[in-house]
């Protein structure tokens, strides 16, 4: 599925306050585990740059969340939830990723 | 638990284990660390707000005793003048104390854009001195003034720097009823030296510690000083530094006089 423009900045913009939040944490790391999400290309990690590529958004979105809950378990993951619960409450339930609902 | 013997590789439910604990040990850091720095935020907000609007009070009251002075509200009594100057000199004392606590926040806050250029070290010690000269002498304090032969040409921010000196001259003058303050000013190694020596009240061991902290002002320094704010040799160790220097004080105790160094990088030729 092609992301459209739009689609492509609010899923960007919810991976990269995933990233920086989970940064805050772990440090540089959180761009090393971001980088190894299928879909997801981290542009420039020092001015905080990501694009998601070609793929449902929703599922890359999944995939970076699953990656940091792998390595860090649960309190890994009610951290991705805090990052974006701003966001998600502007969403469409249909488009929320299932890993933050 | 953690396996005692470090040859023996953990398993990697331990490794998960440790790994996971570690993160939420991480995440409270990280949790606090936001606390912190909201706190310091909000700080930081509280002071500009309350120092502007206790500028802003000094600001008003000094316009009206301005105005009896200079005759704007008519002909007043020579009783209301003299009344008038002490309510002036008291506002100018509220404002210069305002800025030194706003110019300390601005300066802890990195605000301060410093305007790095050359300039000569020795004049602008003089300059400041001079200017100051005529309160030590009315107080009856002997000034005196060493400058080794040397250049004494730095890298730095006149406006700042000379907001530095002036501090230590002034708490040198302030805290020294009788006696003399010694200015020197030399050149070692690639730095330039100046030291500032008082009779004054000293310093205690215990005031040393304190000494250029936030807010650390000297245990009997509001005796003297009933204005003393402790946020001025703050301001000027944030300045020295930031100049790539170094400030530092000796005493030899209480009554026994005090010695302020600034050393600063000398600018290569």
């Amino acid at each position: 599925m092609n992301l459209s423009a739009l689609d492509n900045n609010m899923f960007s913009q919810m991976s990269l306050r995933i990233i920086k939040e989970q940064e805050l944490v772990i440090g540089p790391m959180a761009w090393d585990e971001a980088r190894k999400v299928p879909g997801m290309q981290v542009v420039n990690s020092q001015s905080g740059e990501v694009s998601l590529r070609n793929g449902d958004p929703k599922v890359v979105i999944d995939g970076l969340v699953a990656q940091y809950e792998r390595l860090f378990g649960r309190a890994s993951h009610e951290v991705c939830r805090e990052a974006v619960r701003d966001l998600i409450a502007q969403m469409p339930a249909e488009e929320v990723p299932a890993s933050l609902k | 638990m953690a396996n005692p013997d470090p040859n023996i590789p953990i398993s990697q439910v331990e490794y998960k284990k440790v790994t996971e604990d570690l993160y939420k040990q991480n995440l409270e850091l990280a949790r606090l660390y936001k606390e912190v720095a909201n706190l310091i935020k909000q700080r930081e907000s509280l002071v500009h707000l309350v120092t502007h609007k206790i500028k802003g009070a000094f600001t008003r009251s000094k316009y009206i005793f301005a105005g009896i002075l200079d005759g704007t509200f008519g002909e007043v009594l020579p009783e209301i003048k003299r009344r008038a100057l002490q309510g002036l000199e008291s506002d100018d004392a509220g404002i210069k104390t305002v800025d030194l606590v706003l110019n300390a926040a601005n300066l802890a806050s990195g605000k301060v854009k410093y305007e790095m250029k050359t300039l000569d070290f020795k004049d602008l010690v003089l300059k400041t001195l001079a200017e100051k000269r005529s309160v030590a002498e009315t107080k009856g304090l002997v000034v005196e003034t060493s400058v080794k032969d040397e250049i004494y040409n730095i890298s730095g921010d006149v406006f700042w720097l000379k907001e530095a000196i002036n501090n230590l001259i002034e708490n040198s003058i302030r805290y020294t009823k009788t006696g003399k303050i010694a200015v020197s000013l030399d050149k070692k190694n690639d730095k330039v030296l100046l030291s500032i020596k008082d009779t004054g009240m000293g310093i205690s061991e215990e005031d040393k510690k304190n000494l250029f902290t936030e807010g650390g002002r000297g245990k009997d320094s509001v005796k003297i000083n009933v204005d003393s704010t402790g946020y001025g040799l703050y301001s000027v160790k944030m300045i020295v530094e930031a100049h790539g220097g170094h400030v530092s004080a000796e005493s030899e105790g209480p009554d026994k006089g005090s010695t302020f160094f600034i050393e600063l990088p000398a600018e290569k030729f």
